[in-house]
């Protein structure tokens, strides 16, 4: 009995010509004498009446002032998929098939209880083994499980798995049930060398890596959720990535160990993020890594996420999320390092004292917090620290596996941007990919080009 | 909605990654080079040629930064005496250096987690390590330091995030060998 796993995302079941052509993808499965057992998401996306975000509604518009418990949230979250479910279950009961609906714990799903975003501990699938033995087809909720049945706090309490949490309850079942193939149906038909909205070239790979739609997939093209993929590579099963609208015959995902997987080569562009680079001027090399380590653990306690960090000789530059820029910046305008000296400097100060300072009109906290110094500068040196900020800004990235040990790239991708006379704030590279950060404003451009010159020549 | 009480437990097998730091990778023998740039209208042709000339010499670069008056990369440390030369017709003032080496401490979804960046800047500075220059993607934080220092870093960076010994690889010009 081979089983094959068919996942539909909401735009593939929210209207019931979309979930006919669901419904023919599984029906053509069974007639291939394969087993399927069904994941969907949750009907629609965003202002769609079930889809996730207008069900939060409901319990958010409640009391705006009062966020709901992350336990009721996830409660009602699920309610999405479950909805789903039933539907799609009915509708291929309407063309005779055997289905059956079945929520994320009737699946055997069990998860960690954090609520919001929790993570797969183990499945038990004898349930579902013994309803594909008898012929059903189950249909289960994504992006939810439930906590230990017998925990003694969160008594089998209904979770989700946050982002990609569909894609990643596709991915497990795949694993528990031994799966020959996870199917994620989306409405384009495979991996895109870029957006296919932005990029009308863009082309469709026949065959990528899981490193590869994973760097993709966290570079922001919207694919597969690359815990999804990670999950499939970790267990090595075969990943496909196809359309519920069309016959092509989408892309293979495949490990990097396959006799046709490609080791050194360019496999797209994407972007991302609505970004804010942030530079810090500070002008001691000895206290310079101290002052950093500050920025650092003042970031972290308040949650913020900071990358593209660079080290320059006087500076300390890095991005934020746009979202949570008012909260670094509040952070950071008007903060005091304080740092003891070994011995007391030329002018005898015992100390150095720096402070953020932020333009003009940005700087509230240090004009009210600078002037306080001035009481303890007859014995402390305090120094400036000023902040510049570039807002509106995005990546665009070019996923090259194996960049690091191929000469050229840099230049390549470099040039294209200084031909078009797009601006460059910053480079970053990991293993898998070369990204630069652009203003917004240029990021459409920048991806074209490069798409036009990496992929269209 | 429940878990039907018959079913017995299923095999151990981990279906999602473990959140967090899970290992740390070493890469020895790397070259860091610093390239003076005027801040001037004339600063991105530059970086262009310093780009160009790089390539022409088949050297692959990586950890590439652009500073207000330098750009910075790193490079396998064999390649120290071509991109000397390379640098050398461009007429650009450069410095370089050989010892160092590159730390990836690795985490499943990196972005999502803040605090890892002061946790490691904090091992490196009790390790004594200074650090040169650091990368980041969502799986890894990669740490540029001196060659010297990598094993009390590591040894700091084990402690922090509370690792053994099996998390830790030795990275040799694309050979991984564990230890």
């Amino acid at each position: 009995m081979k089983i094959v796993v068919q996942k539909f995302g909401g735009t593939s079941v929210d209207r019931p010509e979309n979930r006919a052509l669901a419904a023919a993808k599984v029906i053509k499965a069974v007639e291939s004498g394969l087993s399927p057992v069904v994941v969907v998401s949750a009907i629609g996306r965003k202002g769609a009446p079930y889809a996730t975000d207008t069900l939060v509604s409901v319990l958010k518009d409640i009391d705006p002032q009062v966020p709901p418990a992350p336990r009721e949230l996830d409660m009602m979250m699920a309610c999405g998929e479950i909805i789903s479910t039933a539907v799609f279950a009915h509708t291929l009961q309407t063309f005779g098939c055997k289905a059956i609906a079945l929520s994320g714990g009737q699946a055997g799903i069990i998860t960690d209880p954090e609520f919001g975003n929790a993570r797969i501990l183990e499945i038990r699938p004898h349930y579902l083994h013994r309803l594909i033995e008898q012929g059903y087809i189950p249909v289960v909720c994504g992006f939810q499980g439930i906590t230990q049945p017998n925990d003694e706090y969160e008594h089998g309490a209904i979770t989700t798995l946050g982002r990609g949490g569909s894609d990643t309850t596709a991915s497990a079942l795949g694993v528990a049930l031994h799966a020959s193939a996870v199917e994620i149906y989306t409405d384009v038909d495979g991996v895109k060398t870029a957006d296919p909205d932005m990029v009308g070239a863009a082309k469709t790979l026949d065959v990528c890596t899981y490193e590869e739609v994973a760097e993709i997939a966290h570079q922001g093209a919207k694919v597969v959720h690359p815990r999804a993929a990670e999950i499939a590579m970790d267990h090595n099963i075969p990943l496909w990535v196809k359309s519920t609208f069309s016959d092509a015959p989408g892309t293979r995902i495949t490990s990097n160990e396959a006799p046709d997987a490609v080791r050194q080569r360019l496999t797209g562009i994407t972007h991302t993020g609505k970004l804010v680079y942030i530079r810090l001027e500070i002008d001691n090399a000895e206290h310079k890594p101290h002052v950093e380590r500050e920025v650092y653990r003042m970031m972290a306690r308040a949650g913020v996420n900071i990358f593209l960090v660079t080290f320059s000789p006087n500076a300390l530059s890095f991005t934020v999320p746009r979202k949570l820029y008012p909260i670094a910046r509040d952070l950071l305008d008007g903060m005091v390092v304080p740092i003891a000296l070994d011995e007391p400097d030329s002018k005898g100060k015992l100390s150095a004292y720096y402070i953020f300072k932020f333009s003009q009109g940005l700087d509230l906290a240090y004009s009210v917090q600078r002037p306080l110094l001035a009481a303890v500068e007859k014995h402390v040196r305090i120094v400036d620290v000023p902040a510049s900020v570039i807002e509106n800004c995005t990546m665009v990235s070019v996923i090259a596996s194996g960049h690091r040990r191929v000469p050229g790239i840099m230049a390549l991708i470099y040039e294209t941007l200084l031909n078009a006379k797009i601006a460059v704030h910053q480079i970053a590279d990991s293993e898998m990919s070369v990204s630069f950060l652009l203003s917004e404003g240029d990021a459409q451009r920048a991806v074209r080009l490069l798409h036009a010159r990496l992929f269209e020549k | 909605m429940s878990v039907p009480a018959s079913e017995t437990q299923a095999p151990n097998v981990s279906f999602e990654r473990e959140r967090g730091v899970y290992a740390i990778q070493i890469t020895r023998d790397v070259a860091h080079a610093e390239v003076a740039l005027e801040d001037d209208s004339l600063r991105s042709v530059r970086i262009l040629q310093v780009f160009r000339v790089l390539a022409n010499s088949g050297v692959p670069i990586f950890l590439t930064k652009l500073h207000r008056a330098a750009i910075t990369f790193a490079f396998v440390g064999a390649d120290l005496p071509r991109v000397e030369t390379a640098l050398k017709t461009v007429g650009v003032q450069t410095s370089a250096r050989r010892d160092l080496a590159l730390i990836a401490v690795r985490a499943a979804s990196m972005r999502d987690l803040s605090g890892v960046m002061v946790s490691i800047a904090d091992a490196l500075y009790a390790a004594g390590a200074r650090l040169f220059e650091t990368g980041d993607s969502h799986n890894s934080v990669v740490c540029l330091i001196e060659d010297a220092h990598t094993d009390a870093a590591v040894r700091h960076l084990r402690k922090t995030f509370h690792l053994d010994a099996g998390t830790v690889q030795v990275h040799h010009l694309g050979t991984e060998v564990s230890g």
